[in-house]
């Protein structure tokens, strides 16, 4: 097991720049998600790393040894691909011991007919049983080991898949969207084993997903790429609740994270026309961006700071989403509700909203993170 | 509830009854067209293979077995054999084998792979008779290129090389007319005309082949190219490989159009490029000796038969991965 790091990593494919200067140091023992929109070059960055694509320019050190130019095969990591890549003429058990056999039986000993029979073969082929054994044991999938490939589920193809790059002892894991071609149940329960895995494991993983709530629930560390670009890169509750870009914000949460546009002029901070409270500090006065995350927002009968209408509900049960067309306004904002309030919410009815200002988060109109700008409620207006 | 029923119950046979007239009734026009054409004269040379008949001749005797008795005794019949089966033997390996060697190849290339593939499937389009004659000028003993080359090697060091020196001082090959080289030159030709052919199902073939697999392949430490081809791509060809090897095993059978254009009377020198299928067309359409032709004919078809049966049973039993 070790640690990793890239540096200034670029990748062009012809004229378009795929990769954009990615730094990342991921630390031995670390789970480290990289997120981001499809096509945004995660899985360039994952392949990249392995070894499988060139670097236009940077470098990739795995354990504090460069690597750049070291092939796939030499730099002892192991990945599961997105279409899991199983060969499909050979068993489950055939399969999870191939990086096994190529790594440790010679060419002359892998021969189909004479191979068992040379010196040292035997010993070498029973280790390699040991340690499939040992790796289905963990993934549950002895019964399965004389199947093909074709013969199997999603979920279970991609647990050999799992299997094949966990029965050697690589330096780090590079698992590109594992669980994407599996269905919502099987993928909430897989999701909760690799993050087991890894526990008991204590490897390097790196985690490619275009899904936040994979990359919320399973890192230590989440890498939020997009455009080609890491924007932010933090635990997964910095990353939520202390965004540092407004793209950032926008892409991990579900439901979205509301926009609000905000001005501010002389000291005072106004939301369309009202005057929401003072800033503390000197800040340059013009179009702000107010982030108030769909729990941040209350429902509130007492001077609301903004009004409007239920435009559209959804209810999950435990809690309830309510889209809240604002009054006189053309964009909308996302409110969560406890199922207590849910009488208040009917389609189309008037509701008042409130938040408090310590909840939101301001970016610059170019969407990054003004967090030296501070609000301060003064006494004559009550935010709820 | 009883008469209910007994009512379903005595309509569910005639309603069964009139689905099944009213399906034979619509396969009977297919089931006889396929009867007429595929079937009736497979069994019609079936038939005349036990008989001495003549096409003109009122009508025939039944010799039983003797036809096959003698396709079994007779030198010229075994001479046929013989020249089948090395053609068969010589010509499927290699052609296969060039074949998958150029489809790699092709297959690595970006744009220029075009370029190759069409050069190569060059002698798959041109006609067989034509590409015959231009064979036949090359191959002429005193005035062809090839003997020609050989000849400008004398004289000199090449002529190190035992088949240079002998030709030197004896005389190059015939080579069309030579019993010892006949068959090796109508091999060639084969070969030279039927690869561009496996190597295009090859590129079919190739093109299935999912990228990852050889990056996974990369990342389980399979370095040299070659582990990269035992381990994803020969076995990814498994199905493609069955059905190269039975196209070209069965065209191999029927080769015919070289032999009639170097070899219009005879099958070649001391008949050793005698092939079934120039055999059939003597027999049976030169010399209207059909019964003899019927029974080589059905010979040939269950060597075909069988091929088909084997490549049936490796498609089901060894290549299917699904
Ligand atoms: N081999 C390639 N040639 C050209 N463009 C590529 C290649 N591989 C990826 N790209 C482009 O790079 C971008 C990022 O791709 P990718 O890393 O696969 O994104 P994702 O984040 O969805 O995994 C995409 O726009 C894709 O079209
Ligand atoms: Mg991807």
């Amino acid at each position: 097991m070790a640690g990793l790091s890239i540096s200034s990593v670029t990748k062009r494919f012809g004229e378009t720049e795929v990769l954009k200067g990615v730094t990342l140091d991921v630390a031995d023992a670390e789970f480290v998600s990289l997120v981001g929109p499809s096509g945004c070059g995660k899985s360039t960055l994952l392949r990249i790393i392995a070894g499988l694509e060139d670097p236009t320019s940077g470098d990739i050190a795995i354990d504090g040894k460069a690597v750049t130019g070291t092939r796939a095969a030499d730099r002892n990591l192991s990945m599961v691909f997105q279409s899991y890549a199983l060969y499909p003429h050979l068993t489950v058990a055939e399969n999870i011991a191939v990086p096994l056999r190529m790594r440790s039986l010679s060419a002359v000993q892998r021969l189909p007919l004479i191979g068992p029979f040379l010196p040292g073969a035997k010993e070498q082929r029973s280790e390699i049983a040991t340690a499939v054994q040992s790796a289905t044991e963990m993934l549950e999938i002895g019964p399965l080991l004389d199947r093909k490939p074709g013969q199997l589920s999603g979920g279970q193809r991609q647990r050999v898949a799992l299997g094949r790059a966990l029965v050697r002892d690589p330096a780090a894991f590079l698992l590109d969207e594992p669980l994407s071609n599996l269905d919502a149940k099987l993928r909430v329960q897989t999701r909760a084993e690799i993050a087991q895995l890894h526990r008991r494991l204590k490897a390097t993983f790196i985690y490619v997903t275009h899904d936040q709530v994979e990359a919320m629930t399973m890192s230590d560390r989440i890498a939020v790429m997009m455009g080609g670009e890491i924007l932010q890169c933090d635990a997964p509750s910095v990353i939520y609740e202390d965004p540092s870009n407004i793209r950032v914000a926008e892409f991990i949460g579900s439901p979205k994270i509301n926009i609000l546009p905000v001005e501010l002029a002389n000291t005072e901070m106004t939301l369309f026309g009202r005057v929401l409270g003072y800033i503390t500090e000197a800040a340059q006065a013009g179009i702000y961006q107010l982030g108030l995350r769909p729990e941040a927002l209350k429902l509130t009968q007492a001077a609301p700071v903004v009004t409007g209408t239920v435009a559209h509900m959804e209810n999950l049960g435990s809690e309830v989403y309510a889209q809240i067309a604002l009054a006189n306004q053309t964009s909308r904002v996302t409110l969560r509700a406890a199922p207590a309030e849910r009488r208040n919410l009917r389609l189309g009815a008037e509701v008042g909203l409130g938040f408090s200002l310590k909840d939101g988060l301001i970016f610059d109109a170019d969407g990054k993170r003004q967090r030296r700008v501070e609000v301060a409620v003064t006494h004559e207006r009550e935010v709820a | 509830m009883a008469e209910i029923d007994a009512s379903i119950a005595a309509r569910k046979p005639q309603e069964v009854n009139r689905q099944a007239r009213t399906a034979w009734g619509l396969a009977t026009p297919a089931l006889a067209l396929m009867f007429l054409i595929l079937l009736v004269p497979v069994v019609v040379a079936g038939v005349l293979s036990f008989t001495n008949y003549s096409l003109g001749n009122s009508g025939f005797d039944w010799v039983g077995f003797k036809n096959f008795d003698r396709l079994f005794s007779r030198s010229t019949y075994e001479k046929m054999f013989i020249a089948t089966f090395t053609y068969v033997v010589v010509v499927v390996p290699i052609s296969v084998a060039l074949g998958l060697g150029a489809a790699l190849l092709v297959n690595s290339l970006g744009r220029i792979g075009d370029v190759y593939k069409t050069i190569y499937f060059l002698p798959v389009m041109a006609t067989l008779l034509a590409m015959a004659i231009v064979w036949e000028f090359m191959l002429h003993p005193t005035i062809g290129v090839i003997n020609q080359t050989f000849e400008m090697s004398c004289g000199t060091i090449l002529e190190v090389i035992p088949f240079l020196a002998n030709g030197c001082a004896d005389g190059f090959p015939l080579w069309l007319g030579d019993r010892d080289y006949a068959i090796w030159v109508l091999c060639f030709i084969g070969i030279w005309q039927g690869f561009g052919f496996n190597m295009v199902l090859y590129l079919a073939g190739l093109t299935a082949v999912h990228r990852e697999l050889y990056h996974a392949a990369e990342m389980d430490g399979a370095k040299s190219a070659w582990e990269r081809f035992r381990l994803v791509t020969w076995p990814a060809l498994g199905p493609t490989t069955v059905f190269v090897v039975t196209i070209s095993c069965i065209r191999a059978f029927q080769v015919f159009d070289t032999v009639e254009a170097f070899w219009p009377q005879g099958g070649g020198p001391n008949k050793s490029t005698y092939v079934m299928m120039f055999a059939i067309f003597e027999k049976g359409v030169q010399q209207n000796l059909i019964g003899i032709g019927s029974a080589i004919t059905m010979l040939f078809l269950v060597f075909v038969m069988f091929l088909t049966l084997i490549q049936r049973w490796l498609v089901e039993r060894k290549v299917h991965y699904g």
